[in-house]
């Protein structure tokens, strides 16, 4: 079902001056997460950038946009911005002069994902030390914004968005399970469109307007190509669109459009790529690690999880790093492997072999993908649960410096609704297996195997979840 | 350049500016004092100027665990300081000086170090003695060596009750006096009775009876509370020297503390053991004042004398014997 | 099977006391188990810094300061797996000083895993045939 056709909709998505509010709202709000790292409190559960930023953002995050809206955080994300503004030199409609950087192609040999799995693993060992400390927060997210502005400086388009930033890697992977798409109507459209403005932005300098096909037309906004090197045209998977709006503003023929879908039908074309197949052990794996040593009851883990550079913390860093790079991933293989039987009659005669190949071991990662999303959900409801009357008090006292700008400064922390907590997470684990084992059979067709294994994977992985959190 | 892009480019800047500049001005104008565990640096800023009759507004917070603030020898009642939140204190001075203030809930094993002064200027009042012109300690005037041994040579079998001595005392010629309590250990006072017809265990009751009519129901749960929440933690609940930092202290021997020179009796101890009869029979209040206000010179033992005033520290005191002295049994319930 | 009343064999209830130190950041007895009707007992002794200790789902809590135990007693009549916390900020890995309380059988667990096996054994008797396709 096509939501651009809702009239409303359609103007509020294309608008720029809609879309520059949110982002004044979202910039102002990043920056002064920022400052409030710095120079608040140093208590992380009073201090606004912990509170707001891994209790309020995380759980927006991880229970609705990204499994209602796919990349919809993208769509709002403030940190691209002065860096975007810069590049293109305006932050409305493209300039009559465009500024002269460097805007180079991004290298080919790391147009992937595997620096975002690095970013998201560098993060992550030190996970323990960066929820609990507001100036390494405030650090941290100084650090991606001066990033992005510094790539825009040197490479084209979203350089940071798409190639490092930590949380679009998993954003990317796991937009495939949403329900809401961009896509083109007609593929024909493109076929004769001329100059993809879509990819290559609009504007009327230097064209020759006369000799336009199609013509331009009163309506034709003009703009910038896409800023996540995508082009609409061939667009048949959300990994990688930001949902920026940009191309549905610039396309003359008023091709592109959002469409609701049913969940998870991008799993039905796995993907082959082993960066997004580790992509996919990464974020289950240490779903698994910080439930067993944040959630869990044993002191020695979270000593050695938080003093970073201790050998403890080397031995919990060696730790977690083997079981997402060779015990997950090894286990998987073990499993495809030793147990792949191709069905017993295939449509063109061949036998397959026993092996597994890359491509094959790829595609079947592709069951993980809603349930390592799931496994995020069921770890997330419990710190969310627990600590979201922070909320309260961090936005009535956000520097710590004892305001009560909404009266509620002395809001008493109090775990909330921890009587659905358990089966919450039940339903979340046990519908995450479910999902996984469908699309296991959905992956597995398509490589011609048996989804068994990778159900048995996923269904043990499944009960030591389970297990850590319940 | 378009009007739009020009005023959004304007709204953008001003948006910016703002998020960055109002922060950090109201920040730079809240003047707060934290409070951090001793081991990362204590009570910041621990100076604190003031002028004696006008009201002090103090800000708290604490930068890491529950903290608590009061200063010594004044009537007040300790505030929290917790971690993330303000606590407002308003203080007003009468006479000049330099107070202590200090930390009131245990934050570690060094939290009777979280200490910092507030310096009152003003004059004088003609009447009453600056707060730094204190009465010299009894042990002082005695001429007490407090940190000789000082062993009871005999001890009771069992505890002594002070009810059985009352009726024991009925026609002795004991003296009651708060000077005498005071000035002897329970030990000399039992040598020193007179020759009678009592039983060791007898003269034992004596003792007792001496110290409880030194000794007031008020007197004793005002100790109570103020060893529960200053001295538990490292003599134990229960007295008996085995507090959740006893181990601590012991093996952190002289690296947290200054030892005096030839300090080989002095190096880190384990907190006392006030339900040992040898030692405690053998102090008397005096020198019990004295280690309580001078502290232990290296043992880890805190020196209260800027932060306990003269009765809280009487009070104390009787609260301790009451661990060696039975004052309740045979009382009609 | 979710909600499926639990078989639970009645044992007599009896009075428990834990006694539990609370250091930075994890208590000593961080798994304890008793039956359900239990009276339970628990001493909290913070041996470094003021802790508390708030049980999930009785939503009870108690803090203490080093030298002063404090006990929490409360009758155990919900069955379950319960996560007991530290409610009282001790340090920057407060949030995630944690133990857990088990009051008979873990029912939530075994629930789900009931609930997994029943949907994996679904998926292995019934699975999809693969439908023969020519392009996609």
């Amino acid at each position: 079902m096509e939501l651009t056709r809702l009239p409303f909709l359609k103007s509020a998505l294309k608008s720029r001056y809609s879309q520059l509010a949110v982002f004044i709202v979202m910039l102002v709000g990043y920056i002064f997460v920022i400052l409030a790292g710095l120079i608040g409190t140093p208590v992380g559960s009073h201090n606004f950038s912990i509170v707001f930023v891994w209790i309020a953002w995380w759980a927006i995050l991880i229970l609705v946009a990204v499994p209602f809206f796919g990349r919809g955080w993208c769509a709002v994300c403030p940190i691209p911005l002065p860096g975007e503004w810069l590049q293109r030199g305006a932050v409305l409609n493209p300039p009559d002069k465009k500024p002269r950087w460097l805007n180079l192609r991004w290298p080919k040999f790391l147009r992937n994902i595997w620096l975002q799995n690095i970013s998201f693993l560098l993060l992550a060992l030190f996970s323990s030390v960066l929820l609990t400390t507001p100036n390494i927060t405030g650090i941290v997210l100084a650090a991606m914004l001066f990033a992005a502005i510094g790539l825009s400086m040197i490479f084209e388009r979203r350089a940071f968005c798409r190639y490092l930033c930590p949380v679009g890697g998993f954003i990317g992977l796991y937009s495939q399970t949403a329900p809401i798409e961009l896509r083109i109507k007609d593929k024909q459209v493109c076929v004769v469109c001329d100059g993809k403005p879509c990819y290559n932005g609009a504007s009327t300098v230097g064209l020759d307007v006369q000799r336009l096909n199609p013509p331009l037309s009163a309506n034709s906004n003009t703009g910038y190509g896409c800023p996540w090197d995508v082009f609409p045209g061939g667009l048949t998977k959300n990994t990688y669109c930001g949902l920026c709006m940009e191309c549905i503003r610039t396309c003359p023929h008023d091709n592109i459009a959002i469409n609701l879908r049913p969940f998870s039908a991008d799993l039905a074309k796995p993907s082959t790529r082993l960066d997004e197949a580790f992509k996919a052990f990464i974020m289950l794996g240490s779903a698994m690690i910080y439930a067993g040593v944040l959630l869990g009851p044993w002191g020695a883990f979270k000593d050695a999880a938080y003093n970073v550079g201790t050998s403890a913390w080397f031995i919990y860093a060696t730790i977690f790093l083997a079981i997402i790079f060779a015990i997950l991933p090894g286990f998987f293989w073990l499993m495809i492997s030793l147990t792949s039987r191709p069905f017993a009659k295939h449509p063109f005669g061949a036998p397959i072999g026993r092996g597994v190949g890359v491509r094959k071991f790829a595609s079947l990662t592709t069951a993980l993908i809603p349930l390592g999303l799931m496994f995020w959900v069921a770890f997330s409801l419990s710190f969310v649960l627990t600590n979201a009357t922070y909320i309260l008090a961090s936005l009535s006292d956000p520097l710590g410096l004892g305001w009560n700008l909404f009266g509620t400064a002395n809001a008493v922390w109090q775990p909330m609704l921890t009587s659905i907590l358990a089966p919450a997470q039940t339903l979340a684990l046990v519908g995450g297996l479910i999902w996984s084992a469908r699309t296991a059979q959905k992956a597995a067709n398509e490589v011609k195997v048996s989804s068994v294994p990778v159900v048995i994977y996923c269904f043990i992985t499944t009960l030591v979840m389970l297990g850590l959190l319940l | 350049m378009k009007r739009s892009e020009l005023l959004s480019r304007i709204f953008i800047t001003v948006a910016v500016l703002g998020a960055v500049g109002a922060p950090l001005f109201v920040w730079a104008r809240t003047p707060l004092i934290h409070a951090k565990v001793a081991e990362d640096g204590g009570w910041n800023p621990d100076v604190i100027q003031a002028n004696a009759g006008e009201p002090l507004f103090l800000k708290l917070t604490s930068d890491d665990v529950v903290h608590g603030f009061a200063v010594g020898q004044m009537d007040m009642q300790s505030v929290d300081v917790l971690p993330g939140k303000v606590s407002n204190v308003t203080l007003t001075f009468d006479k000049p000086g330099i107070y202590t203030f200090f930390c009131t809930r245990w934050c570690g094993l060094n939290h009777w170090r979280m200490r910092g002064t507030i310096e009152v200027s003003g004059s004088p009042s003609d009447h009453e003695p600056a707060l730094s012109e204190a009465a010299e300690p009894l042990y002082v005037t005695l001429g007490l060596d407090i940190d000789a041994p000082h062993d009871a040579l005999v001890i009771p079998r069992s505890q002594p009750s002070a009810i059985s001595g009352q009726q024991l005392a009925a026609n002795l010629p004991i003296d009651l006096s708060t000077d005498y309590y005071r000035a002897y250990s329970p030990y000399q006072v039992f040598d020193e009775l007179p020759n009678t017809s009592l039983t060791e265990s007898q003269s034992w009751d004596v003792v007792a009876y001496i110290w409880q009519s030194n000794t007031t129901n008020e007197s004793l749960s005002d100790g109570q509370q103020l060893y529960a929440q200053n001295c538990a933690a490292c003599h134990g609940e229960n007295g008996a020297g085995n507090g959740v930092f006893a181990d601590d202290l012991a093996a952190s021997g002289e690296s947290s503390m200054q030892t005096m020179a030839g300090a080989d009796q002095m190096t880190m101890q384990t907190p006392v053991d006030f339900t040992d009869p040898t030692r405690m029979l053998g102090a008397s209040p005096a020198l019990l004042q004295g280690k309580i206000l001078r502290g232990g010179m290296g043992t880890g033992m805190p020196m209260w004398g800027s932060i306990f005033t003269e009765e809280q520290i009487w009070d104390l005191i009787a609260y301790l014997y009451s661990f060696q002295f039975d004052y309740h049994r045979g009382e009609a319930q | 099977m979710a909600f499926a009343p639990f078989p639970v064999r009645p044992i007599a209830p009896q009075e428990r006391t834990f006694r539990i130190e609370a250091g930075q950041f994890a208590y000593s007895s961080s798994e304890i188990k008793v039956n359900p009707g239990d009276t339970v007992n628990i001493q909290l002794v913070s041996t470094d810094v003021v802790h508390g200790l708030y049980v999930d789902g009785y939503d009870i809590s108690i803090e203490a300061d080093p030298g002063q135990t404090k006990t929490l007693s409360f009758v155990a009549d919900k069955p379950g797996s319960f996560r007991f916390r530290c409610n009282v900020t001790c340090g920057a890995m407060h949030p995630f000083m944690i133990g857990k309380l088990s009051v008979g059988k873990k029912v939530w667990f075994y629930r789900s895993i009931g609930l997994s096996i029943i949907a994996i054994i679904g998926f292995l008797k019934f699975p999809r045939r693969p439908v023969l396709i020519t392009a996609h």
